[in-house]
């Protein structure tokens, strides 16, 4: 039987981002898979060498909207670093509960865009619907639904009176309950299970291989979580659970992250109950001193990092971001390779793409430029992997 | 035949209970699915266009008519053409074979249950001409598909009405709705029939958890990607005629028909409206069935149409044979 090839985007219903995945069929079966994820590139590293480091963090907020506050907080406590002050412990709180509001809302919306992969749409209009009330209460706390710019460099923008911790704490109890529903749902529900259950499949040692990071990794049974493993923010403080799932198919992913919606909640309920009294904000210079500072945070799609360099002035020297979704796809090709017994189908494709949650938009592209002979030219990632086994990328 | 006979006829052919009603009642039947599904999902669904949305399918009808009509390069021009066409002759013709406003539709013959499900089948046939004949690599796809999914669930489907046809001992849609006068086939074994009919169905109009000829996900719109303006709107209508003649054949088969208690001299008037009620209450089955599922994958859709739907469908026909 012959082979053709089918392209599922960079423009597609199922892809709302801008990835071509080039699949080479045979009937109804992937034999191959390429992907090129070079289509969007929009400077953000350069632009913040150009910005002080104050007028910096809007623009960080807008590598992804949806893991926007992640982004956010990364950046400031990466910033914060090249300082030697003591930030309040009311804004640390504060931050982790906005940090896990903003995951709660990034993993219910990651639910709807599962079911809806899936073919199944009443599961999306009912999370997206539950979603509104997270973000509804983003809103109160932050003036904004998305790019909420919360946390500032020294603190955050601004305090959470106690008529708003009660409404919070309500809320939770509201998403809680909705939770615990869906996770009924997808756990009964026969033809979820039968389009997810042994679908994507990415073995421990695959996802370790790969650098899987975030829910990709603890839905393969490996333990790693920035939260726990290296504390920011508040998290020293405030204890919770690193789910692990070990079925590592997309069916462990939707679990992993229904269980990791009932942690956040809980996390968000000890913090308010803690939350320390005091300022919630102090005054930083503008010029940080000298030096590098380097921040992992626990993104709602997995281990997000900044990067800083600082030479004393009131801009970044350096900047740069790597996004959990560039350190997935390696794990998504993993997951879409048929090997042995296990056959990846076209209908397959979309649920394991959508089960990395992927964000193509904070994915940047090679663009080499050699001054030397005034030339510039792109090498997408397999073109980089080949060059480097070869040895060529060494000067 | 006299002048006022041929009229007569050719008024029913055209306007009622022809052409132009069930033109109509697909539309309704469109805005009552929609609606019924936006409602399960806390959507409010059409609503802007007439009464709660009522006239939108058609405005997206004539909306479809008004705009472009491209015949990509590369394409099939003769199937390209004439498959909407056809289909939708297709449709309408299957639809005329429904008893609507009397005990027998405009065409009746005797053998005209087997038609009807003969026609089922040409329909996907022309699914899949519509599809190959685009040459695309998605609409490839989604014709295979089609015809994967006609293996599974064509054989259930017929034995579903098989065994309607043994239990009433007639081939003829009017002989059926006659031996149900009194008791109807929904209130015995055939009940399991009634299942097998409603899933097949499901999967002969592409409705989830059977939508992969089109699964937007995964082929984008699959056998129809290409059709655009007239020759699109002509296939909707025709899938919207399709799921009035399914409804309407569930309710003929199983549910009696247009029969039930009438009032002297208003007859037709009750019959029409038994008709609609009861191929409503299948669209209600139907679209919860849509609500409630995910999409099934295509290996397990013709796993599920031979392990549950075949045997169901035999162990019917048997009960049925056993009790005659």
């Amino acid at each position: 039987m012959s082979t053709f090839d089918i392209p599922i985007g960079p423009m597609h219903p199922a892809l709302p981002e801008p990835l071509l995945l080039k699949l080479e069929v045979e009937g109804e079966t992937v034999v191959g898979v390429d992907f090129d994820v070079s289509y969007m590139h929009r400077g953000i590293e350069k632009l913040l060498e150009a910005k002080t480091y104050f007028q910096g963090l809007p623009l960080v907020e807008r590598i992804c909207g949806i893991c926007n506050a992640a982004h956010g907080l990364c950046y400031t406590l990466n910033v914060e670093k090249l300082y030697d002050k003591e930030i309040p412990a009311r804004a640390q709180y504060l931050r982790l509960v906005v940090e896990e509001l903003s995951r709660i809302h990034s993993h219910l919306l990651w639910l709807g865009v599962a079911a809806f992969e899936i073919g199944f749409n009443t599961m999306f209009m009912y999370t997206w619907r539950d979603r509104e009330a997270v973000m509804d209460m983003l809103e109160s706390i932050t003036g904004n639904r998305i790019t909420t710019e919360y946390s500032q460099i020294g603190g955050v923008r601004r305090d959470m009176p106690s008529n708003l911790v009660d409404r919070l704490l309500k809320t939770m109890d509201v998403v809680e309950e909705r939770t615990k529903y869906y996770t009924k749902v997808a756990l009964t529900e026969r033809t979820i299970a039968k389009r997810t259950q042994g679908v994507g499949y990415l073995s421990p040692e695959e996802a370790k291989a790969t650098c899987a990071v975030g829910p990709v990794l603890r839905a393969s049974g490996v333990k790693n979580d920035i939260r726990a493993d290296d504390p920011y923010a508040a998290h020293a403080d405030v204890p919770f659970n690193v789910i692990t799932y070990d079925s590592c198919d997309v069916f462990a992913r939707i679990i992993v992250r229904a269980q990791e919606l009932l942690e956040c909640v809980s996390m968000i309920r000890t913090a308010l109950r803690h939350l320390p009294e005091g300022p919630f904000r102090v005054k930083l210079p503008m010029k940080p001193n000298a030096g590098e500072a380097l921040t992992r945070v626990e993104a709602p799609r997995g281990e997000l990092f900044h990067y800083t360099l600082s030479d004393g002035g009131m801009k970044p020297y350096r900047y740069k971001v790597r996004t959990p979704t560039l350190a997935n796809l390696g794990a998504l090709r993993a997951m879409l390779t048929s090997k042995g017994r296990y056959v990846v189908n076209i209908g397959d494709v979309p649920i394991s793409y959508g089960s990395i949650d992927p964000c193509i938009c904070c994915t940047a592209r090679v663009y080499f430029v050699d001054s030397r002979k005034g030339r510039s030219w792109v090498w997408t990632l397999d073109e980089i992997r080949e060059r480097s086994r070869r040895g060529e990328l060494l000067p | 035949m006299s002048f006022e006979q041929y009229v007569v006829e050719t008024l029913e052919a055209i306007v009622f209970p022809g052409f132009i009603f069930i033109f109509f009642l697909a539309l309704f039947y469109e805005w009552f699915d929609r609606k019924l599904y936006a409602r399960l999902q806390n959507r409010v669904g059409p609503y802007y266009t007439g009464f709660h949305g009522l006239l939108q399918p058609l405005a997206d009808f004539i909306k479809l008519l008004s705009k472009e009509d491209i015949v990509p390069d590369g394409v099939d021009q003769l199937l390209f053409t004439m498959t909407p066409l056809f289909t939708l002759a297709l449709s309408v013709f299957a639809a005329f074979l429904l008893p609507i406003s009397s005990t027998q539709g405009l065409v009746s013959f005797d053998g005209d249950a087997i038609v009807s499900v003969i026609i089922l089948t040409f329909l996907c046939i022309t699914v899949f001409y519509a599809g190959i004949s685009t040459y695309n690599r998605y609409a490839i796809i989604g014709a295979e598909r089609s015809f994967l999914q006609l293996i599974g669930y064509e054989i259930p489907l017929m034995l579903s009405v098989v065994g309607v046809v043994l239990g009433a001992g007639s081939l003829s849609l009017s002989g059926i709705v006659a031996s149900q006068a009194g008791w109807w086939h929904i209130a015995s074994p055939q009940i399991l029939g009634f299942i097998v009919f409603v899933f097949a169905a499901q999967a002969e109009l592409e409705r989830i958890p059977f939508d992969l000829p089109e699964a937007e996900q995964e082929i984008i719109a699959g056998w129809n990607i290409d059709y655009t303006g007239r020759r699109l709107a002509m296939f909707r209508l025709a899938r919207n005629i399709e799921l009035v003649f399914l409804c309407g054949l569930a309710a003929t088969l199983f549910l009696g028909g247009p029969l039930g208690p009438t009032v002297e001299g208003y007859t037709q008037i009750f019959y029409v409206v038994y008709f609609v009620v009861k191929s409503l209450f299948v669209l209600a089955i139907l679209t919860v069935v849509r609500a409630l599922f995910a999409r099934l994958r295509i290996d397990q859709v013709v796993g599920f149409s031979w392990r549950y739907l075949l045997p169901l469908a035999i162990f019917q026909f048997i009960v049925v044979r056993l009790m005659l």
